[in-house]
């Protein structure tokens, strides 16, 4: 049994902002719950996948997020609770339905929880979901700290019902993977009969047909929805004021960057100066309660992350009602105080805040700062990032960099999101030269392998994981082989959708509740298409170099070849090591001629170590995994690797 | 209530070293030993892409009144646990301030471009010294030596959180700890869990400069 | 010489389109590679000097010091190099076996050499379909195996620096006389390695106008025939001026035209047709298919040649004025042509500080060439 389940009203629990809105969803009595890994949502599904037999709730790994959001709809068609979970890009992949979604409405209620990650911290991109919101008009809740987290969300449910349409609650990293003390509220008796009413009048919301269609009517009654929300949120709890009836300066915020704003008030001291709105319904903003708050003071500074959603929001409405509040000096994004790219932090808004108020704030004495200023970088050298010490990808790229060194024909490799979307780093030989978003790098592929005809002669590969592949890939595979597009695309299968904490996937017999399921075979998917398939174990370096030059000499359209090596996080590698791998001080090279470190230099697994003073190298036991493959990197044959008992 | 007055509040801990060495369990641990005792404990870290070798802070603020940010503002730290020496040092420049404290563990973790010999990594010696510098005072602990002695390199982390608790800057109880642990792994583990606490803890009662070496 | 590395390689040569895939620097280590008659470096090598530059042909020769260093003299005007004697050659009665080109020389002196213990290894070239596959020959068998011109420039130095690496030694090698030359660098030690041992017996070196490059042959052959179905490739000697293409159904004739503009650029800058530092060169022979030019020119070379022919290995005759002004005039078109080029664009002695240069030699000894 989980703490999450605890039946105890008012126990208080140190929540992770990801389990405090599960536990939310177990407050509100969601029966289904689905969505596709994705930092820094993962552990929403994760922690009530582990309670979900217990609770009786249905949690999904889908295929992706669009699948995701589908599967939770139909939950709340039948008349239960459903949430559906993402990142903020995966609100991208179900934008579509979304749209639609928002068109037909809902039953039972429904909350989509999007977690976005300002910064980048764990993405290519850092775009905003907050948007969407007011892109399909529906209701926008921001937590803006964990107790909120737990609680906006039952009360998202509540509100859904109430208007009848899904409601997004978005989140972000700082919010989702930081912790802090929750107060548990009452777990429900949930009793639930899933039926679907569809045999009432077509227009009937709950028992007609579900659908956006006659569309201008449904969007007048999803804009009468949107207006019963803003009425409500006049009243909403989440909004908060704090600080003095007239302060010289209002700060306006929502999310993570209202316990940063509240920090920085308390650094500068300036309590009584600046008043603080927390907001936590960010769209549509009430305009009476705006305008209270606009009210006390001719200055607003804004904090938010990424962009000036929430700013421009409020400017529209200040200027609608400018003749009733007076004209306003902002400040925030549009005015560079708060920085428009990258993640937020208590030390800007200080700076923002300093600025405006006229502080001179220093956070350590300057003599401190010199010092610190004086400690050379040196003493803390950079981390670069890498792959771990026993991962397929490095082996398989390895033999990708070679065969198209080999070709010699300037051949390149379209890329895609996962672990082995690090291959753009040293630790991949810098052999990915496109990556953008799931599935890009076959649909980019299938582009570049028909410029043939305009006289392009350069070899195209592209990589996708066994992940990504179930998620996007197959649609530009399918587009590939349609047009004859002449590209090889090596699928990356570690058996697990690695870079967000190896959760399973459809090529796999186990769903994310631990249940067995049908597992849907690639190679098979490939065949059907028609594709050529080849498959080996990236381990054995000659054999996948050998097999991936043939491919790309292979001038027959689409060639699928599957690198099949678990990922040594999976619970299986992490059991033991296969070998145990030495060095032979007499026979390493190190950096003469004939060598000059390859494996550490190039092959760089963070297993070799390079000795300066004896120039050879060393393996660290403590790190290796006992993969055994650089002992075939080694031109020499100095690295020794003995299978293990 | 809270059951001790705070040197600080917010009392700001960062637990530091390189992705894999537990400090996401260590600030787990940490907290909920906190929270037992009614305080306010909001923790900030990121998961994911650090963890491929990357470096990784936890940033723990305790407190008798409220959730506070995530992220520790610039020079506010009271103690970083530095489960990696360097990891120590690139925190203190960020976070330090006159009258920081620092744990260190003394084992090194070289970063890809130290292996593969394109940088250096810096002596022991010229470590402590900067450590020094930036904080009022430093133990250096041989965290993973004696974790290894157990019997496994990983509770390097829980050998620290026992020397945190001998420094008495914060009300963190044996029995605490055991409850803690027991959430994070199973019942057999707890006896070495419990060691690795005692020895951490020992280390600095030990040492008869309490203020720090 | 001059020692550089990979990094000056890559400028001076493959970036300049003077590889001509000789495979002298590959597999002396991680970095270089040769496939499908292309030369490829995997990753980048930072050292400032290394072998896969001090060995390859096409930089910094020194034919002063490779001269004194197998001939005693400087390196002079003579279109022939040095030679002991010019002669007419084909294989005898004992050697039996395998489909020879021309008179079946170079296999002859193989085996022969192999037979007797001059050599415990032979490299060589063989071929799989219109791919030349350097090769590690050491039975009688394996030589004859090899037997059969090739017009490719072939990587046949890597199976060299792989023998050389696995330990053998007295190793026999056959090659262009790009290939001879790079050979006579790595026999010089130019590394100055303390424990040097020189671990060729025997070079055999080819005369040689052009090869052509093996992927543009390829694309170009199998537009016309289908390439898995050719049994032999051969171009007789002048004056015939085509290229015979052998497959089970009969003979397919290229205009030799056609053929020479598959010739990469680099050839054109040799200065050598008859493989100036071997130990013995074989050609073929103007007007007779059935044998082959032989030059003689170092002392073990005439020792091997002189004891084939009294074992019945090799057929000796008289090569007659004609054919030898012949021979003369065209090695000497050769040289003279590339001599002027390559000076012309500032290749040969190269006076700045620091520059590298293709070749370094007496600059009297130019002239007199380009006269």
């Amino acid at each position: 049994m989980s703490y999450l389940t605890d039946t105890t009203e008012g126990a208080q629990y140190l929540l992770m902002g990801n389990e405090a809105i599960a536990r939310g969803a177990l407050e509100a009595g969601a029966k289904v719950v689905c969505g596709y890994p994705g930092t820094p949502s993962s552990d929403i599904i994760e922690s009530l996948a582990k309670i979900a037999k217990d609770m009786n709730i249905y949690v999904e790994w889908s295929t992706n997020e669009k699948v995701a959001m589908e599967v939770a709809a139909a939950g709340s068609f039948a008349g239960v609770r459903s949430m559906c979970v993402m990142k903020q890009n995966g609100v991208n992949v179900a934008s579509d339905f979304l749209l639609h979604l928002a068109g037909s409405g809902t039953r039972a209620g429904m909350v989509l929880v999007s977690c976005d990650d300002p910064g980048a911290l764990s993405s290519a991109n850092e775009g905003e979901s907050r948007f969407f919101a007011r892109l399909v008009e529906i209701p926008l809740l921001e937590p803006g700290d964990f107790q909120e987290a737990k609680d906006m969300i039952k009360w998202a449910f509540e509100l859904s019902e109430e208007i009848r349409n899904l409601v997004m609650v978005r989140s972000v990293t700082r919010m989702s993977h930081a912790s802090g003390n929750v107060k548990f509220g009452k777990l429900p008796p949930v009793d639930v009969h899933p039926v679907f009413k569809c045999d009432g009048f077509i227009l009937d919301p709950m028992e007609g047909a579900v659908m956006s269609l006659p569309v201008r009517y449904k969007h007048a009654q999803q804009q009468e929805k949107i207006k019963k929300a803003r009425a409500i949120f006049e009243d909403c709890p989440f909004n908060t004021y704090h600080g003095p009836e007239k302060p010289e300066l209002l700060i306006i915020t929502s999310s993570a960057c209202n316990l940063y704003s509240r920090e920085a008030i308390g650094i500068l001291g300036v309590e009584d100066r600046v008043g603080l709105l927390k907001l936590g319904t960010t769209w549509p903003l009430p305009p009476e309660l705006l305008k209270r708050h606009l009210s006390r003071t001719d200055k607003i500074l804004i904090v938010e992350e990424v962009l000036p959603f929430l700013e421009e929001n409020v400017k529209i409405l200040a200027a609608e009602m400018a003749r009733e509040i007076g004209i306003k000096t902002f400040y925030g994004k549009n005015d560079g105080k708060i920085p428009m790219v990258g993640e937020l932090n208590p030390d800007l808004v200080v700076g923002a805040l300093a600025q405006i108020v006229g502080i001179d704030y220093k956070p350590v004495p300057d003599e401190y700062a010199e010092k610190a200023e004086g400690v050379a970088s040196s003493r803390a050298p950079a981390r670069e990032l890498t792959f771990c010490p026993g991962c397929p990808h490095r082996a398989s790229f390895w033999s990708i960099h070679n065969a198209l060194q080999l070709d010699g024909r300037k051949g390149f490799v379209c890329g895609d999101i996962g672990c082995y979307g690090m291959a753009t780093l040293p630790c991949g030989f810098s052999t990915l030269k496109t990556l953008h978003a799931m599935g890009s790098g076959g649909g980019i592929a299938s582009g570049f392998g028909k410029l043939g005809r305009l006289g392009f002669d350069q070899p195209v590969l592209a990589v996708c994981g066994d992940s990504t592949f179930f998620h996007a890939a197959i649609p530009a595979l399918i587009n590939a082989v349609h047009h004859n597009s002449d590209f090889t695309l090596a699928v990356l299968d570690n058996s697990g959708t690695a870079m967000t904490g190896f959760q399973p996937h459809p090529g796999l017999k186990v769903n994310a509740m631990g249940e067995e399921v049908t597992s849907v075979d690639i190679a098979e998917i490939c065949r059907a298409l028609g594709a050529r398939v080849e498959i080996r174990d990236p381990f054995d370096l000659e054999e996948t170099q050998k097999t991936l030059n043939e491919l790309i000499e292979d001038k027959a359209g689409l060639k699928v070849l599957i690198l099949r090596q678990i990922c040594v996080l999976s619970p299986e590698k992490k059991a033991g090591k296969k070998y145990d791998m030495t060095i032979d001080d007499e026979i390493c090279l190190g950096e003469n001629c004939g060598c000059n470190k390859v494996c550490t230099r190039i092959f760089r697994c963070p297993g070799l170590i390079w000795d300066k003073e004896k120039m050879v190298t060393r393996v660290d036991d403590v790190i290796c995994t006992g993969c055994g493959v650089c002992a075939d990197i080694c031109p020499e044959g100095a690295i020794k690797r003995k299978e293990v008992a | 209530m809270a059951s001790m007055q705070l040197a600080q509040d917010p009392y700001n801990i960062i637990i530091t070293g390189v992705g894999g060495q537990g400090n996401v369990m260590a600030s787990r641990v940490l907290a909920n030993m906190l929270v037992k005792r009614g305080f306010n404990v909001t923790i900030g870290e990121t998961f994911g892409a650090s963890q491929r070798g990357g470096s990784v802070m936890s940033h723990l603020r305790v407190s008798a009144t409220s959730s506070w940010s995530p992220q520790i503002p610039r020079g506010r730290v009271d103690v970083v646990i530095a489960l990696e020496p360097t990891e120590g040092i690139r925190v203190l420049k960020g976070y330090g301030n006159p009258r920081a404290k620092i744990l260190s563990n003394t084992r090194a973790i070289r970063p890809v471009g130290v292996i593969a010999g394109e940088q250096d990594y810096p002596s022991m010696e010229k470590i402590r010294g900067s450590v020094r510098e930036l904080a009022s005072s430093a133990w250096f602990i041989d965290a993973t030596d004696e974790a290894v002695k157990l019997g496994s390199p990983i509770l390097g982390n829980i050998i620290m959180i026992g020397a945190l608790s001998g420094l008495g800057v914060l009300p963190l109880e044996r029995e605490d700890f055991k409850e803690a642990i027991l959430r994070s792994i199973p019942r057999d583990k707890l006896d070495i869990n419990l060691k690795a606490y005692d020895i951490g803890r020992q280390i600095i009662k030990q040492n008869e400069d309490s203020t720090g070496n | 010489m001059k020692v550089f590395g990979a990094n000056e390689l890559l400028e001076d040569v493959l970036e300049k389109n003077l590889c001509i895939g000789c495979g002298a620097c590959t597999y002396l280590c991680p970095y270089f590679r040769a496939y499908k008659g292309r030369t490829a470096i995997l990753f980048p090598c930072d050292l400032t000097q290394g072998r896969c530059w001090a060995y390859c042909p096409k930089v910094e020769v020194d034919l002063d010091d490779l001269s004194e260093r197998f001939f005693g003299r400087p390196y002079e005007a003579d279109p022939l190099g040095f030679h002991r004697s010019v002669k007419i050659s084909k294989a005898g009665r004992q050697v039996s076996g395998g489909t020879f080109q021309a008179g079946g020389t170079v296999s002859a002196l193989m085996s022969f050499a192999l037979n007797k213990g001059y050599t415990r290894a032979a490299v060589l070239t063989d071929r799989e379909g219109l791919l030349p596959v350097p090769r590690l020959a050491l039975s009688p068998d394996d030589i004859l195996q090899c037997s059969s011109s090739k017009y490719t420039a072939s990587p046949t130095l890597s199976a060299l620096n792989q023998a050389i690496s696995e330990g053998h030694d007295q190793i026999g090698v056959v090659g262009t006389p790009c290939q001879v030359l790079a050979i006579a660098q790595m026999r010089s030690n130019p590394m100055g390695d303390k424990d040097f041992s020189d671990p060729v017996s025997l070079v055999v070196g080819l005369f040689c106008t052009w090869a052509v490059d093996f992927r543009e042959f390829e694309a170009f052959i199998s537009e016309r025939i289908d390439v898995s179905k050719i049994t032999k490739v051969d171009i007789p000697p002048p004056p015939a001026e085509i290229m015979e293409v052998y497959t089970d159904n009969g003979k397919m004739e290229i205009a030799l035209d056609e053929i020479r503009k598959l010739v990469p650029d680099t050839c054109s800058y040799c200065v050598d047709m008859t493989a100036e530092f071997s130990d013995i060169s074989v050609g073929v022979l103007e007007g007779r298919p059935d044998m082959n030019t032989i030059i003689t020119r170092t002392e073990r070379g005439e020792k091997i040649v002189d004891e084939a022919q009294k074992e019945g290995f090799l057929i000796l005759d008289d090569i007659g004025k004609e054919n030898l002004e012949h021979l003369i005039w065209a090695a000497d078109n050769k040289k003279k042509r590339a001599f002027l080029k390559a000076q012309q664009e500032d290749m040969v002695n190269t006076k700045e500080e620091g520059a590298r240069c293709y070749l370094r030699v007496r600059p009297q000894t130019v002239e007199e060439i380009t006269a």
